[in-house]
């Protein structure tokens, strides 16, 4: 029974794990620009990070090992040094981004410029990384990350026309603006296949104390938590459709995208676009600070948990006390955050060779993974995948220089 | 065919004392060559230097220049004699404790020097 608990928490925490600045940034704006049109690369995204994460976790249920240990051991130190090098420069620029969205709600809610929000709102993750345990911060967030179900009763409200919707969800060609089309369509690949989210996946599962006796659990968390993410996601599209692409707005910053539930939900819809976008960064925040801290620290076999005493773990504690901090420093000096957010997913995108093209060999192990290696569905969907990322990195850096911001 | 595969199964290994800390990865084997008699694997490497020169003299040169910029003289790392090994598993016990190890220089001076001087950090478990 409890593991059914479990099951609904995960479910949750996937919600709130899901819908973070890039996604929110990246499908608003896929929606004022092409209307319903690119609601399948939001589709391709889900079911590709679903994929991935029930992957990983199945591996560290399995080998008691997190993705980040395999990567080391099986691949040795020189070749561990890539994913590593990746990993850091891309979820270091998606940590900026996402303390720069609680910054940009904050500067919203008070007035305040956001630039002057980033150190407080560093500290406050500081703080709670130090004294909260891994339960607080995985539960904790993905409650209060809830609140962004408001995106699906601000899409139903404004009616959309399902066929239509339904016609988005098919994979189309753009008829004009063919780069723009495309860049927009890497970013939402970006935001939604994100190496912190399967790098951290992995490592909770052994903080949890997952088993074999997991794997169940695990499916239904990987499964139903990105359905529901990914559908707030395509929410957030169709609410952009509505509102901003009938008057030609082009999102270029995050006030404008409070629009999207204003409109429909008036003065309530912008109260909780805030805080939507104030907690679901916030939580963010903390998971991508801990995937580094903990690619670091199983990379290099150092003491690592966030249930220990930071004195236990010196090295980990140190980890994410520098980059929470360091992070701030792009907003503190006032890069616009949603710029930061846009270059932040297309170089997400071109990094996910390194982190998925390994996995093809970890999950085909039965070394690690006993009886559980992968099947045909899964392999596929992982030699799938892999071109995808292969096809990002070739796509990601003529994009942004023809099409970005 | 019994046996265990250095490469495999003991490079790049985690590393736990024998009170379960993790001290690290195996980032060298050394064999130990006499006059006379068989080599025979001798030494466990902990420690930034033996990580470097896996990846390559670029690396080493890197790291060379980092540690003169920041003013780093003495190398930190361990040489374990494989005769210290309790256990291989999943990660590889050995007969020592981190406290008394070259390489957890740096994790005991985070400890004692910054982490131990906020409040909170002391204890356990949390």
């Amino acid at each position: 029974m409890k593991k059914w608990g479990e099951v609904a928490l995960g479910v949750v925490t996937s919600i709130g794990g899901f819908l973070e600045v890039g996604s929110i940034a990246t499908s608003t704006q896929a929606g004022a620009e092409f209307g319903y049109r690119l609601a399948w690369v939001l589709v391709l995204g889900t079911l590709s990070l679903g994929f991935l994460m029930e992957m990983t976790g199945r591996l560290a249920a399995v080998s008691q090992r997190t993705y980040a240990d395999l990567l080391r051991e099986r691949f040795g130190y020189r070749f561990f040094l890539l994913p590593l090098a990746a990993v850091l420069v891309v979820s270091f620029l998606v940590l900026a981004s996402e303390i720069g969205g609680v910054s940009i709600a904050l500067q919203m809610a008070t007035g305040i410029s956001f630039s002057w929000w980033a150190i407080p709102v560093a500290l406050l993750g500081w703080a709670l990384l130090w004294r909260g345990t891994f339960g607080i911060v995985e539960k904790g967030t993905a409650l209060l990350g809830l609140v962004a179900i408001v995106f699906a009763v601000g899409a139903l409200k404004l009616h959309p026309a399902w066929p239509a919707v339904g016609r988005g969800l098919l994979p189309s060609m753009p008829r004009d603006d063919r780069a723009r089309y495309w860049y927009l369509a890497v970013s939402i690949l970006g935001a939604s296949i994100s190496p912190y989210l399967y790098l951290f996946y992995s490592a909770g599962a052994i903080e949890d104390g997952w088993t074999i006796e997991h794997l169940g659990v695990n499916r239904v968390t990987a499964g139903l938590g990105n359905l529901f993410g990914g559908g707030l996601a395509v929410c957030s599209l169709i609410a952009a459709a509505l509102v901003l692409a009938p008057r030609e707005i082009r999102v270029d910053r995050y006030e404008q995208i409070a629009m999207v539930l204003a409109s429909p939900l008036g003065r309530a819809g912008f109260v909780l676009f805030l805080a939507t976008l104030c907690i679901t960064c916030f939580g963010s925040t903390l998971e991508i600070v801990l995937a580094l801290a903990y690619t670091m620290a199983q990379g290099f076999g150092w003491n690592w948990s966030e249930n220990l005493k930071p004195g236990k773990d010196a090295r980990f504690a140190t980890t994410y006390t520098v980059l929470i901090l360091l992070a701030a420093v792009p907003v503190a000096i006032g890069l616009n955050p949603l710029t930061l957010t846009n270059v932040a997913m297309v170089a997400t995108a071109a990094s996910l060779p390194v982190t998925v093209i390994p996995l093809f060999v970890l999950m085909n192990d039965g070394d690690i993974l006993l009886k559980h290696t992968n099947g045909w569905l899964s392999n596929g969907a992982l030699v799938f995948i892999a071109l995808l990322s292969v096809v990002l990195l070739v796509a990601a850096v003529p994009l942004q220089l023809l099409a970005g911001g | 065919m019994g046996g265990v595969n250095l490469a495999h199964d003991v490079l790049d290994a985690q590393l736990v004392d024998h009170r379960q800390e993790k001290i690290g990865r195996v980032d060298a084997l050394l064999l130990e060559l006499e006059d006379g008699r068989p080599p025979r694997v001798a030494t466990i490497v902990i420690g930034g230097a033996a990580r470097a020169r896996r990846v390559g003299p670029w690396f080493v040169a890197l790291r060379r220049a980092l540690r003169w910029l920041f003013r780093q003289r003495a190398e930190h790392v361990s040489r374990i004699p494989f005769d210290k090994v309790r256990r291989i598993g999943d990660s590889i016990e050995l007969d020592v404790d981190e406290r008394s190890l070259e390489s957890e220089h740096l994790e005991q001076w985070l400890k004692e020097r910054v982490i131990c001087r906020i409040p909170g950090a002391e204890g356990e478990q949390k």
